[in-house]
């Protein structure tokens, strides 16, 4: 059972050369900012004294830290939103061009059962996804940063002291090593709604996955009069029980921000008990094994070759 | 002998068309079954059936085990070609290989690698660079490399010319039947495997017109060529189907009395294509 996971999701990376390609293209994109930034930077030494990463008269070891959690950050995001629709397009082709190109005949004459498919493609989406994306803004992170120490260097700091003694990297790191695993958790639901559109439609996956997300609301709310299906989806997007509250009062003082090494941690902040004992996150998962399950029976019984 | 394949009443249908309409036959231990059957017959149902890729009514027993709710168990000794198009482009030989390996417990990669180094089917070449002859090479390299009990090859030349047809059929009957194994064919090239068929089997609109053995057909059915008042004698015997070849009368008998029919003409054994249009087209007037 697992040798067949690790080998049906190895096969997910080959035929979907995206999982890898996207953000490597994502960290290239960055990195080539980066540089860019400095050519014009260095243009302009006198004022960009001023700037964070090559001002030497960077105070504290928290503003040091902050700044290069910020940098870290900075350069993470965008992972996240190219990952997010690169899991979009994934899921959706996932069990419909094995069924375009009919190789699904070829992938049923071997000993695999039905759900054992559809667990590694969910497995991919929700596993191998944020593995390599991650794997990918780590090599980033220290591209960026060596970019930036020779920058640094250049403008007469000491890159040691500002940046690789400052850097975050563990907390950042394992921080997002989490996040990244508990996301796919948490929006499961529509990962298994993709999958299943996936693994049903006749035709154009894309449209018949967000249809439904517009028209099945709008059904409810004329016949009904409720909205029970759009706030669903809507909290789904807004309340993320994954983090600790953050206390403003903590934060700022008097609209000053105050440098606080404790506060400048992205691991301080996640909060896998809430997480965990989350009835929201529950039902979400609930609602994907349904899905998943859906997708198993489609992929078993239907016989459109 | 035992049967590897028992289907007793087996039937499918969709919607109101009976693809397959209550059929019932066995295969047994170590024979190479000709499946033939027009378009739309309900060949490619049944192997369906047979393989677990869809339910249907009446008893299937494959090996033993219910093909539809024991697909796993069964395609650990079941093999088939559905069709020379269903390798994935995308995929290369060597994952193809490496995949094959990690899944099926009966695949040998030597064997595979061994067969392939004869071809010329590169190990690196992705399946969309491969013509269609080499893509047919190495699924069969593949499926003769999997130590299986019955191999189900549905149209596996469809597309291929006559060389590769060859090449394919001769490395079936010499690298992978041994007496042991069992297969279970389709295609409409009969007359290309009927030399290396055991046993033939007619399908039409859902039904089975014939089950037999090759060596069984003398006995079972004549041809007669003959013309003008013979022929007229011949039709009172009842012949399934008569067609013209050149002027003349060419009659096919089932169970008839041979010495009563050589007094009438030239008598012999039909192919099995003519044989197969004889009970296809007799059944249809």
């Amino acid at each position: 059972m697992i040798k067949h996971q690790f080998a049906l999701v190895k096969r997910e990376v080959w035929e979907h050369r995206s999982l890898y390609i996207t953000p490597a293209v994502v960290g290239l994109v960055l990195v080539l900012a980066v540089l860019t930034a400095f050519v014009f930077a260095s243009g302009y030494q006198e004022i960009v004294d001023i700037g964070i990463v090559g001002a030497q008269n960077i105070a504290g070891d928290a503003e040091r830290r902050a700044a290069m959690f910020a940098l870290l950050m900075g350069n993470t995001a965008p992972f996240l939103f190219a990952g997010a629709i690169l899991t979009i397009f994934y899921c959706l082709d996932s069990l419909y061009a094995e069924r375009k190109n009919k190789s699904i005949l070829f992938w049923r004459s071997l000993p695999i059962t039905d759900a054992e498919t559809v667990i590694s493609k969910f497995l991919t989406a929700a596993v191998a996804i944020p593995v390599i994306g991650l794997a990918v803004i780590i090599v980033t992170h220290l591209v960026v940063l060596l970019f930036t120490s020779i920058y640094v260097s250049l403008q007469g700091g000491s890159s040691v002291f500002l940046i690789w003694k400052s850097a975050p990297f563990f907390d950042v790191w394992a921080g997002m090593l989490v996040f990244m695993l508990l996301l796919p958790i948490w929006f499961s639901p529509f990962i298994g709604w993709f999958l299943f559109v996936s693994a049903w439609t006749k035709r154009s996956p894309l449209l018949m996955a967000f249809l439904p997300l517009v028209i099945v609301p709008t059904l409810e709310y004329w016949i009904l009069r409720t909205h029970l299906i759009w706030d669903a989806i809507q909290t789904r997007f807004e309340q993320l029980p994954m983090f600790k509250g953050i206390d403003p009062e903590r934060l700022f003082d008097d609209h000053e921000f105050i440098a606080d090494a404790e506060l400048v941690s992205l691991i301080g902040y996640i909060d896998i008990g809430k997480f965990f004992t989350s009835p929201a996150m529950w039902a979400g998962v609930i609602v994907c094994g349904l899905f998943l399950t859906a997708a198993i029976y489609v992929r078993r019984y239907r016989d459109d070759s | 002998m035992t049967s590897l394949v028992t289907a007793s009443n087996v039937s499918k249908h969709f919607g109101k068309v009976r693809a397959v309409d209550d059929v019932s036959f066995e295969i047994e231990k170590g024979r190479i079954m000709g499946l033939f059957g027009p378009n739309g017959a309900g060949k490619t149902t049944l192997l369906k059936a047979l393989l677990g890729l869809t339910d249907c009514e009446g008893q299937l027993s494959v090996l033993g085990l219910d093909p539809f709710k024991q697909r796993k168990e069964l395609m650990q000794n079941i093999c088939f070609i559905a069709d020379v198009a269903v390798l994935p482009g995308w995929i290369k030989v060597t994952q193809l290989l490496d995949f094959t390996e990690a899944t099926h417990p009966n695949f040998s990669r030597a064997h595979a690698e061994e067969f392939l180094s004869r071809t010329k089917v590169r190990p690196d070449a992705r399946v969309r660079e491969l013509s269609k002859g080499m893509i047919a090479q190495l699924h069969l390299s593949i499926i003769m490399s999997i130590d299986a009990k019955l191999l189900v090859l549905d149209e596996p030349t469809l597309g291929l010319d006559p060389i590769f047809r060859k090449e394919f059929y001769s490395n079936l009957l010499n690298d992978y039947f041994d007496g042991e194994r069992t297969i279970l064919i389709t295609t409409h090239q009969v007359e290309e495997i009927e030399n290396i068929l055991t046993d033939i089997m007619f399908i039409n609109d859902g039904r089975l017109l014939l089950d037999t053995t090759m060596e069984s057909l003398p006995e079972l059915f004549a041809e007669l060529m003959t013309s003008g008042e013979n022929a007229e004698k011949a039709r009172r015997m009842n012949p399934i189907y008569e067609r013209d070849v050149f002027g003349k009368k060419v009659m096919t008998f089932e169970n008839v009395d041979k010495e009563h029919l050589a007094a009438l003409g030239e008598v012999h054994t039909p192919s099995v294509v003519d044989l197969f249009v004889a009970k296809v087209k007799g059944a249809a007037a």
